[in-house]
């Protein structure tokens, strides 16, 4: 007897197909259908699912045309809904009870993965919170919000000359490697001490998150699967001490190097970035502007090296960056004497309309537009009513007033980091750049994936990759200004935020 | 052989996805008995699939309770590989409506045994009753699936080789790289696709003129195996404009006016069938050397019977071939309908096409003592003479048949 089999099928999949959608293919919003699964929390193979599993999903949603981005990523974050990474509590329990809310609260905002950022502090409290800021790994639970790729230490290796509002008296100057471990604590910053072999591959939290955890879930480092350590970028000044040397044995522990805060020049950034530095820590911000005989670390984003021929530098360094098809023979041949220019780092810009001008963000943008990673450096007033905040900064007491979304430190009028939201940063890069839709979400998601070494994984919509999705709709705001606005966050394949909704997640 | 010409390739697209919605909402689809539908490939059938998608969407057909059954697919390129005629399928139509993976059977290019895949493909036809609907596209050679040119009209699913030609063609979906195109590929055969109850067929662009001319114009030709359709009783071809550079002007002349004639009339042959056509409630197919009066009931599938290797009616067909859309509307029998002396309209329980009269000449002398005298059996003759002239006699069996 012939029968059709009933697509109803009784047994769930946790399988979701979102339809009538454009997704964020590269530099293009393509019209395509995306498949989600809660019970693995990756975008599937669709096709696959269908041949091989004889799935259907259980659920189709149309979503009407509109936009789905890869889940955000943010870079700089000092804190956010009145809790700030940088400070301690008394009981360390409620610190972890006010991140695991933080991290709640910011996925509803977009960002779906970020590197908690702690400024230069006291040596002390490194150790104290960092465990708590690692790599979330293992533990993938879409309901807990936001997910930690690893800590970002901004400091305290920073030049006193570039500290910003950070606490010129706590910075310090690296002569070795152990002055490092001592700073964080070892076990922050190197994996299970003495066994990791130098130049040993990356471990990135994507490629150690399918091996199992041993550790107990009420311990702090259980967040952390098991070669990760809470690290994950260290944002320096090269020109000091032996920092530039301490560059590669920090890449080799999968730790990215950013410049920031430091008075380098043209070529002690240069030096640094062949060393391994490939990142910028808020471009222009904390730094030598730019000189004309001396373009300092923004000369970096150049590709200007006397040796090379300048179309084909172009091209070679762009297919670099975008890891795509290098042309192998020509390459190998250049590496040597283009080693340097060879890599261009990637570089942070806030684009709060305070930090910088926009005109400014469109020039870096164009100097390296594969390159660009939007970041809020948002402190922890981010949602918070106008007012005078206590600020943890070394030592002693300290204030940051908020007026608006300016924030400054009392008494200094030195601007205090930012109080704004990643969508805001990248609607606002979109008006002032002339950039696509698509290209201005690249800089808050596939651009940090590739930067944090975890593309394929985080930043994009292919198939494999975490369902980590923000579920965007177009809309014209006042004086003709297109504004993205989150209609929807999906983590891990479930959909934990929606606009209007009174669900929480 | 149906022969539409319409303006452009989407108008011709157009018209077969509704040929085919109509065709799968009035057979109404249940889970014990689907619509079994034969699949194509290629540039031809997009707009098709694109046009049933677009249906879909708009609510206005579900392919829940449809089955289908690819033609053919590539011997040794991954199933995934953007090319392959899995993915093909699942980009352009499976992806976007709601056709369970289970009905879904596409011939694996990659099984261990060909041979043996091929013997199961044709099986699991069989086993889902026969393919109701088959839409084909035709090759620039003429050819139907993968059966090229020289193909035995006899075929079944089987391996093939493709002709150097077909290789050259399919190079612009492998970079231009010849080594890469797959040079073997499974295919149903020619009979496969004729013991289908009904073919539908898609030629679009001038490219396919000189195919289509071979095909429509000229007899059934192994060199262009889509012609093969003259043997099938209930096929149809759909083209544009430009598919028919090379007819006649007498050919594309006649084909558009019986069809303004026909729709004039009200038998657009886009007719569904009123009944559903379940198995339980079927005659046993009627194929016999004689024909039993010299009134045609309407078509018999007699397909096989010119082609003896393999009869088409080796699974039990499900409807007594497609007849009840090739009768008008006003002049089909219908169970509902009582005909009484005083129907007002008259009621031809036969088709539009005169019947055969016996006609004798001593019949038109109009003496009856010399007609009996000269004819062997008078009696026989006499009746035979009433019965066609009275055609409602006649209706009472045929009205049983169609129940």
């Amino acid at each position: 007897m012939p029968s059709a089999i009933r697509s109803a099928s009784p047994r769930q999949n946790g399988i979701t197909k979102l339809t009538n959608c454009r997704l964020v293919r590269g530099d293009a919003l393509v019209w395509d259908d995306v498949w989600v699964s809660s019970a693995t929390g990756k975008i599937i193979r669709s096709q696959s699912a269908f041949y091989d599993e004889l799935t259907m999903p259980d659920e189709v949603i149309n979503l009407g045309g509109r936009i789905v981005s890869p889940g955000f990523i943010e870079c700089q974050l000092n804190g956010a809904y009145g809790f700030n990474f940088s400070t301690a509590t008394d009981d360390m329990a409620q610190y972890g009870k006010q991140l695991r809310d933080l991290n709640k609260q910011l996925a509803r905002t977009g960002v779906t993965s970020y590197i908690p950022t702690v400024t230069s502090q006291t040596s002390d409290l490194y150790k104290k919170v960092l465990p708590y800021l690692g790599p979330s790994g293992s533990s993938r639970r879409a309901h807990d919000g936001a997910e930690s790729l690893g800590a970002h230490v901004e400091g305290p290796f920073l030049n006193p000359t570039k500290n910003g509002v950070h606490n010129a008296s706590i910075l310090r100057v690296a002569s070795s490697f152990s002055d490092l471990e001592e700073m964080y604590g070892a076990a922050n910053i190197t994996p299970f001490p003495g066994t990791q072999p130098p130049g040993s591959p990356i471990d990135s939290p994507s490629s150690s998150s399918s091996s199992s955890s041993h550790s107990t879930p009420s311990s702090p480092m259980s967040n952390n699967n098991l070669n990760g350590i809470p690290i994950k970028m260290i944002t320096a000044a090269p020109e000091l001490g032996a920092m530039t040397s301490l560059i590669p044995s920090l890449t080799a522990r999968g730790i990215i190097v950013s410049i920031g805060h430091s008075e380098a020049t043209y070529e002690q950034a240069s030096t640094a970035v062949a060393a391994g530095a490939t990142m910028i820590t808020h471009l222009f911000n904390a730094m030598r502007p730019l000189h004309h005989r001396n373009p300092g670390i923004f000369g970096v984003l150049g590709v200007a090296e006397t040796t090379q021929q300048q179309p084909q530098s172009q091209s070679q360094s762009q297919s670099q960056k975008k890891s795509q098809q290098p042309i192998e023979g020509r390459e190998e041949e250049e590496e040597e004497g283009a080693k340097k220019q060879k890599k261009r780092p990637y570089f942070g810009l806030i684009a709060d309309g305070i930090h910088l001008h926009p005109a400014t963000i469109k020039i870096a943008w164009h100097a390296h537009p594969a390159g660009l990673v939007l970041v809020t450096d948002a402190m922890h007033m981010v949602g918070l009513p106008d007012g005078r905040y206590a600020w943890t900064n070394g030592e002693g007491e300290h204030f940051i007033v908020k007026r608006g979304s300016v924030l400054e430190l009392e008494g200094t009028g030195a601007i205090a980091g930012s109080s704004i939201t990643l969508i805001e940063c990248v609607n606002n890069f979109l008006n002032w750049s002339g950039a696509s839709i698509p290209q201005a979400l690249k800089a808050v998601t596939a651009t940090p994936a590739a930067m944090l070494g975890v593309e394929g994984v985080k930043g994009g919509l292919d198939a494999g990759a975490d369902a980590d999705l923000v579920i965007l709709s177009e809309e014209v705001g006042e004086e003709g200004r297109t504004e993205l606005v989150v209609d929807e966050v999906w983590k891990f394949g479930v959909r934990t935020f929606e606009r209007g909704s009174s669900v929480v997640v | 052989m149906r022969f539409f010409i319409r303006d452009d390739a989407a108008a011709a697209s157009a018209h077969v996805a509704n040929y085919m919605v109509d065709r799968i909402n009035h057979f109404a689809p249940t889970p014990a008995h689907p619509f079994v539908l034969g699949l194509p490939t290629g540039s031809t059938p997009l707009g098709v699939y694109k046009a049933l998608v677009e249906r879909y969407k708009a609510g206005e057909v579900s392919f829940e309770n449809v089955v289908t059954f690819n033609m053919d697919e590539y011997i040794g390129i991954p199933r995934d590989h953007p090319e392959s005629y899995h993915s093909f399928m699942w980009k352009h139509f499976f992806s976007h409506v709601n056709i369970h993976p289970s009905n879904v059977h596409i011939l694996d290019g990659n099984a261990p045994n060909l041979e043996a895949e091929c013997v199961q493909y044709e099986a699991k036809i069989q086993a889902a009753g026969g393919i109701d609907l088959f839409l084909a596209g035709m090759g620039e050679d003429g050819h139907i699936a993968f059966n090229e040119p020289g193909s035995s009209l006899a075929s079944r699913t089987r391996v093939k080789t493709l002709a150097y030609g077909t290789i050259l063609a399919n190079s612009r979906f492998f970079n231009d790289d010849l080594d890469k195109v797959p040079k073997m590929a499974l295919t149903v055969g020619v009979q496969t696709v004729l013991e289908a109850r009904e073919v539908v067929v898609v030629a679009l662009g001038a490219r396919k003129a000189l195919a289509l001319q071979r095909c429509v114009e000229q007899g059934v030709n192994h060199m262009w195996t889509l012609s093969a359709l003259h043997l099938h009783p209930h096929s149809m071809i759909v083209c544009d404009e430009d598919a028919t550079l090379e007819l006649q002007v007498k050919t594309v002349k006649y084909f558009k006016d019986i069809e303004q004639v026909a729709r004039a009339q009200g038998f657009e042959q886009i007719l569904p069938s009123k009944f559903p056509i379940r198995p339980a409630t079927l005659p046993t197919t009627i194929v016999t050397d004689e024909f039993p009066a010299p009134t045609i009931h309407s078509p018999q599938p007699t397909t096989s019977r010119l082609l003896r290797a393999t009869p088409a009616t080796e699974y039990p067909l499900r409807s007594r071939s497609p007849s009840p859309d090739l009768i008008p509307r006003h002049l089909r029998v219908t169970p509902d309908t009582e005909y009484t002396q005083d129907t007002e309209y008259s009621v031809i329980s036969r088709s539009p096409t005169p019947d055969f009269m016996p006609d004798r000449m001593a019949s038109r002398i109009g003496e009856p003592g010399l007609l009996r005298r000269s004819t062997p059996n008078p009696a026989q003759g006499l009746q035979q003479h009433q019965r066609s002239r009275s055609p409602l006699q006649n209706l009472t069996p045929r009205t049983n048949i169609m129940t």
